[in-house]
């Protein structure tokens, strides 16, 4: 047999040998039947660590939650021009509810909800305008939760100095978040003073700048500044970062438990102050379920997270007033950002 | 002539083969069925009229930055700027596609797409000129007027050019108005049919005209072609700037035919896939039309497919560049199927090292 011969003979056969195994294994098919759940990532993955792994796993809490047996299933997306056809391709197969995650969905979202008035949407830190009866934007009052870690820095800072490093004022979550910050660290120390900067630049690069952040935050540190609140995207992970390497002093990450995000700053990392989508995500599933779930906004819960190794510096009396910290907030007795 | 075609085609065939069979692998260590994955890859590709629409719009571009990338290498420079000439051009399409009203379609469309290309040869043309004046090397330079490109886009986008109806945050250009849009026949997209014809104009030139001639002579062998008489400088210029101008129409036609507005970072990439297009096409402007449509395929169904079969979509990346890998080391696939070494045009990527 010439060489030739030999060598096509070979590739026949692993062709054969992979078609076969191709055609052998089933499984898969998609999600079709039953009550399904879908959920459209914005360019990101849902193992990000962050926004759409919360909202993911807020997905599979609500689709557990649900008595008949429901199947949440999602998608990545990898191109912003893709999110429309994204979001189709849960409406065609028959999907009841649709979580779509991030700001960038909201218009694809809005259509989609439009186009499909049987379907259930909801649509992550997206502001909803006009009410539509099959779509909730689910968003998060910043403020409460720039206040509860701002009322914990108060109490932690000795130099009676605290520090934020931000994202872009254009974006509003980012100035409740700020101000929610200094008022609450105002509640707990009267005295302290604030030192906070946003980012000069477009919404393109704001939370994109680790650079900025961490010469943003020595700034702050030469300045006496020894708790500092990072809230911006990479531009707040990359201020984290800088305290983490200043000694004695602490920082506070944003939106989920940075413990996790950016392990980087496990020497500063006192807490977080996080907006629980996963949360959010699941009660508005278990709502769209029961038909009760109301058109419009719809605001989820905030809270700090665990203080891991800085355990130990923050004392019973802190935690104390935290508690009603949160319960005036919650009662309204305490405005996070008055004026 | 049926043999040198199979011949040509051989390779970058073999390396389509090969890089879907590796998918296969990849597909059932991840616990999914090639099957299910490669079925719905083509009816999320092909599928019906949406999906079809959705491969073409997303050949379109693809089309334009092979073209870029293959141009140049005909005259031996290595554009790696097809990002950045895609981004002016598509940033100056959208400006005169929103910021000139009451104009016929049959003047606003065209004004928008000769911005977009004029803008994209510009920003091809200072690499060539650079090349040709001062010997800066095309690589380097067309690198960094990709940052320069992304900064200026981003920034035109963010303030003069910036979208301020309802509560917009976002860096991005109104919509272009309606006499600027570029219209959809059916399932196709007139951008694709445009792209096609682009596509056959570049092949008619570089093959049939004098111009053509002196660009691939100047790609061969540089000395040579300056001792003949040709003005190697002015082609090595002038072809960067046909470069830099099909890329920009590629991103005018984003603008105007699928986007309806520039947004900063939605187009992130497109001109960089441009040079697997072209690899993949072994720079024959003709071979770039069935390169991107494959490429457009895998990109328009991978949603599907991962909604389908539960593959990572990242598969679609993998597949693409192994491809490109056999394509570029093609002594793999020659040892494989026992092929003779072909003795057609070679495509000779070090071509711009080495000489100034």
């Amino acid at each position: 047999m010439a060489p030739k011969r030999r060598h096509l003979l070979a590739l026949l056969m692993v062709l054969g040998l992979v078609t076969a195994a191709a055609c052998s294994s089933d499984g898969g098919g998609g999600i079709s039947g039953g009550y399904s759940i879908g959920l459209v990532t914005d360019t990101g993955k849902v193992d990000d660590k962050s926004f759409n792994q919360s909202a993911w796993e807020g997905a599979q809490d609500g689709a557990a939650n649900i008595p008949a047996s429901a199947t949440a299933s999602y998608i990545e997306t990898e191109e912003s021009k893709d999110y429309a056809n994204n979001i189709q391709l849960f409406v065609d197969d028959g999907a009841k509810i649709i979580v779509t995650v991030g700001f960038g969905l909201g218009e694809a979202t809005i259509e989609a909800a439009k186009a499909n008035p049987d379907v259930m949407f909801i649509g992550v830190d997206q502001w909803q305008n006009e009410a539509l009866p099959n779509l909730a934007g689910l968003m998060f009052p910043e403020a409460n939760a720039g206040f509860m870690a701002g009322a914990l820095a108060g109490m932690l800072t000795e130099t009676n100095i605290v520090g934020a490093v931000l994202g872009t004022d254009l974006v509003p979550p980012v100035v409740f978040f700020k101000e929610g910050w200094e008022n609450g660290a105002r509640y707990t120390n009267p005295g302290v003073q604030t030192i906070s900067t946003y980012h000069p630049g477009g919404l393109d690069v704001a939370f994109g700048d680790p650079e900025w952040g961490a010469t943003t935050a020595r700034q702050a540190l030469d300045q006496g500044a020894d708790i500092i609140f990072g809230a911006g995207g990479a531009t707040g992970n990359g201020a984290l970062i800088e305290v983490a390497g200043e000694a004695g002093a602490l920082c506070v990450g944003v939106d989920t438990d940075q413990w996790f995000t950016v392990p980087e700053a496990h020497p500063c990392l006192v807490t977080s102050a996080m907006k629980l989508i996963d949360v959010g995500v699941a009660e508005l599933i278990s709502q769209a379920y029961a038909g009760t779930m109301q058109g419009g906004n719809y605001f989820g819960e905030v809270g700090l997270a665990p203080h891991h190794d800085f355990d130990s510096i923050v004392t019973d009396e802190m935690r104390d007033t935290l508690a009603e910290v949160m319960a005036g907030l919650a009662d309204g007795s305490i405005n996070p950002m008055p004026g | 002539m049926s043999r040198s075609i199979l011949r040509t085609i051989a390779i970058p065939l073999a390396a389509v083969v090969f890089g879907l069979l590796i998918g296969v692998v990849l597909i059932l260590s991840q616990n999914a069925s090639p099957a299910t994955a490669y079925t719905a890859l083509v009816v999320g590709g092909l599928g019906d009229a949406d999906a079809l629409l959705r491969t073409l719009q997303k050949a379109t571009p693809l089309i334009f930055g092979g073209l870029a990338v293959a141009v140049a290498f005909k005259a031996g420079m290595f554009n790696i700027g097809g990002q950045g000439q895609l981004l002016v051009g598509a940033v100056f399409a959208a400006a005169v596609g929103f910021g000139i009203d009451g104009l016929p379609m049959v003047i606003h469309l065209p004004a928008a797409l000769v911005a977009g290309a004029i803008a994209g040869a510009i920003w091809g043309g200072i690499a060539g000129a650079l090349k040709a004046t001062t010997g800066a090397h095309e690589v380097i330079v067309t690198i960094m007027l990709n940052f320069v490109a992304g900064n200026l886009t981003d920034w035109l986008s963010a303030n003069p050019w910036k979208d301020n109806s309802g509560n917009n945050i976002v860096a991005r250009t109104p919509l272009v108005e309606d006499s600027a849009t570029i219209p959809t026949l059916g399932a196709v997209p007139v951008g694709f049919l445009l792209a096609v014809v682009v596509a056959v104009a570049c092949w008619l030139v570089l093959e049939r005209t004098t111009y053509g001639f002196e660009v691939r002579s100047v790609g061969h062998n540089r000395n040579a072609a300056q001792y003949s008489g040709i003005k190697v400088g002015w082609i090595m210029a002038s072809t960067m700037a046909v470069a830099g101008m099909l890329a920009g129409l590629g991103g005018a036609v984003e603008s105007l035919g699928v986007d309806g507005r520039f947004e900063a970072g939605v187009n992130v990439g497109l001109g960089f896939e441009g040079i697997t297009i072209a690899l993949l096409a072994r720079a024959n402007p003709l071979g770039v039309i069935p390169a991107a449509l494959l490429v457009g395929l895998m990109e328009a169904g991978a949603s599907r497919m991962q909604f389908k079969a539960g593959v990572a979509p990242e598969l679609i990346d993998v597949i693409q560049a192994l491809i490109l890998f056999f394509v570029a080391a093609p002594i793999i696939i020659r040892w494989v199927l026992r092929m003779r070494e072909d003795n057609s045009e070679q495509l000779r990527l070090g071509a711009g090292w080495g000489q100034s």
